[in-house]
């Protein structure tokens, strides 16, 4: 037998807000809260770099969804509506310690919610998956936040370009350069080990 | 340069932004490049990887927000949603499944097929001569695959029906489908194919995708591979849904919806309109890079992704050709997930006990649960 992930998408996010703003569903919002929370403090983290502070953002927001449930309706698409308030909060909370109070990518300190894996977790991977993720930390920081929000937040194109400030061609372009020096990395890494 | 374009068309295939055009240009630039096989692979692998999730950090951390939410006087009982969920088993999904229910379906590329003793032994095709019409069925515990006059294949599911007619005469292209097929029909803009279902009415002009339309089931499902189908609802008409490729259209079958929703509504207090969990559109679920729940059954592969043991009994008495039947009705709600390929009843039945703790008699072709 086979378990699988449980996929992350879309429409269970729309399933969930229907129910928490028609039936005030608590289990709903809880999935919620599971689905998107650390996807939400990742991206916070990585424009406050500071885990409590990205927390508090997090929270605050997703703390919104329970509080303005009736009007969840007017809400076409949840969790870009949430991306957005996570970076507005985090520009805000920013600006209250005096740093810098404009959005820009180089600035961006990328995490990777699989960064948080336990021990046991990491003991299991591969030789070849940590070659993958030292090849992904190594991307620039345009081309890692991309494929973060591309891959491990499952967002669209149009929405990573929304969110920060880019063209859908610049997403496209980036993506397609972090696919590009992965595989370089995977390659040299099972041509080494061909060798040996 | 043209490596490049490789690399673009494999994140828009990842990302689910590439058109079936790009699809199809990504497939032939794979096969004839140079491009180191091992490498995409284990590109696909990590991206479709998910992240476990660690549900005790996770249980602390809502526990911390809900505190949070306390302080600031908002208030949100998380006492009565534990127990809530604790009464309904399985995972945080529980009660909008429960709702929804979906069982899972559909489809996928056609890998190899193996026809179970596929012959004529095991399908019948009658050609009634007198209106052409022909008529392909399949009984419980048997597969077949067949081709239509126009060269497009369609597999057929066990304890199915398809009819269509001798020459496609006429300006479409029409089957009558009564349970579950793949098809991969044959481009023809000029000649759309449609399928009849009860429930449903699907137009397509050239494509891959499941049709999953027992009337046993709680549930009609259309499962998109590739291209891009229309979905008329007959109880509906004027209502049309465009899928696009990894996505399924899940009609709930009336009856059986209401009454999982009466259920729940009397839990929850609320009320009983069901308009807009009817119908609902979801991306197919895959088991691995590539691999989806729903076609996995043209490859011999009874799979079930989080789904009603209900449902899943449906699934296996057509299957194995058997009758399930519940002494215990506690079982039918629990979800279950799972794959199986060349397991017997017997041996799948034990996998099953053995992560949900039922207890299980099999007296000829009679299965009893309890």
């Amino acid at each position: 037998m086979i378990a699988y992930p449980e996929n992350n998408n879309d429409n269970t996010i729309q399933e969930l807000q229907y129910q928490i703003c028609r039936y005030e569903d608590q289990s709903a919002y809880k999935s919620l809260f599971f689905l998107l929370f650390p996807s939400l403090q990742n991206f916070a983290y990585s424009i406050i770099r500071s885990r409590t502070l990205a927390e508090e953002v997090a929270s605050d927001v997703l703390l919104e969804v329970w509080v303005r449930r009736q009007k969840l309706k007017e809400i076409s698409n949840l969790k870009m509506y949430l991306f957005v308030s996570v970076k507005n909060a985090s520009m805000a909370k920013l600006k209250q310690e005096n740093k810098h109070s404009r959005f820009s990518i180089e600035d961006l300190e990328v995490e990777f919610i699989s960064d948080y894996s336990s021990p046991e977790q990491v003991a299991e991977l591969h030789q070849l998956e940590i070659e993958v993720a030292r090849a992904v930390k190594e991307l620039p920081p345009s081309c890692k936040i991309i494929y973060k929000l591309a891959k491990e937040d499952r967002l669209k194109y149009k929405e990573i370009a929304e969110l920060l400030n880019l063209s859908v061609k610049t997403i496209d372009h980036q993506l397609s350069i972090a696919l590009k020096r992965i595989a370089q990395a995977i390659k040299k890494h099972t041509s080494k080990k061909n060798q040996r | 340069m043209c490596n490049d374009r490789i690399w673009t068309l494999l994140a828009r295939k990842l990302s689910g932004e590439a058109t079936p055009t790009e699809l199809t240009e990504l497939d032939i630039l794979l096969s004839s490049s140079h491009i180191h096989q091992q490498s995409i692979k284990n590109i696909v692998h990590t991206w479709n990887s998910a992240h476990p999730q660690d549900e005790e950090f996770m249980e602390a951390t809502y526990l911390a927000h809900i505190e949070r939410m306390k302080d600031k006087g908002i208030s949100i009982d998380a006492e009565a949603n534990e127990s809530y969920n604790e009464e309904r088993k399985p995972k945080i999904f529980f009660s909008i499944k429960n709702l929804i229910v979906f069982s899972s379906l559909a489809i996928l590329i056609i890998g190899t097929w193996y026809l179970v003793n596929a012959s004529q032994t095991t399908t019948t095709e009658n050609n009634v001569q007198a209106n052409s019409l022909r008529e392909v069925t399949t009984k419980k515990g048997n597969r077949t695959k067949i081709q239509l006059p126009d060269g497009s294949n369609v597999w057929l599911n066990a304890g199915s029906k398809i009819n269509y007619s001798k020459n496609f005469e006429g300006k479409e292209r029409v089957v009558f489908l009564n349970g579950e097929a793949f098809f991969d029909v044959v481009k023809n803009p000029q000649k759309p194919f449609i399928i009849h279902t009860s429930k449903i009415d699907i137009k397509v002009l050239g494509t891959q995708f499941n049709v999953k339309a027992y009337e046993e089931d709680n549930t009609t499902e259309t499962s998109l591979i590739r291209g891009s189908v229309e979905i008329f609802l007959k109880n509906d008409p004027g209502k049309k849904f465009l899928l696009r490729p990894n996505e399924k259209l899940v009609l709930n079958n009336d009856k059986t919806i209401r009454n999982e929703i009466a259920k729940k509504q009397i839990r929850n207090k609320a009320l009983t309109e069901t308009s807009k969990l009817h119908v609902a559109i979801k991306s197919l679920s895959y088991f691995n890079d590539i691999e989806n729940v729903e076609s996995s059954w043209t490859r011999n592969i009874l799979s079930f992704d989080d789904e009603p043991f209900s449902e899943v009994a449906k699934k296996m008495e057509r299957w194995y050709n058997v009758n399930i039947f519940f002494k215990n009705e506690k079982w039918q709600n629990r979800y279950l997930s799972g794959s199986f390929e060349n397991e017997t009843l017997d041996q799948a039945l034990a996998a099953l006990k053995f992560t949900t703790g039922f207890k299980f008699n099999i007296e000829g072709d009679n299965v009893s649960i309890y």
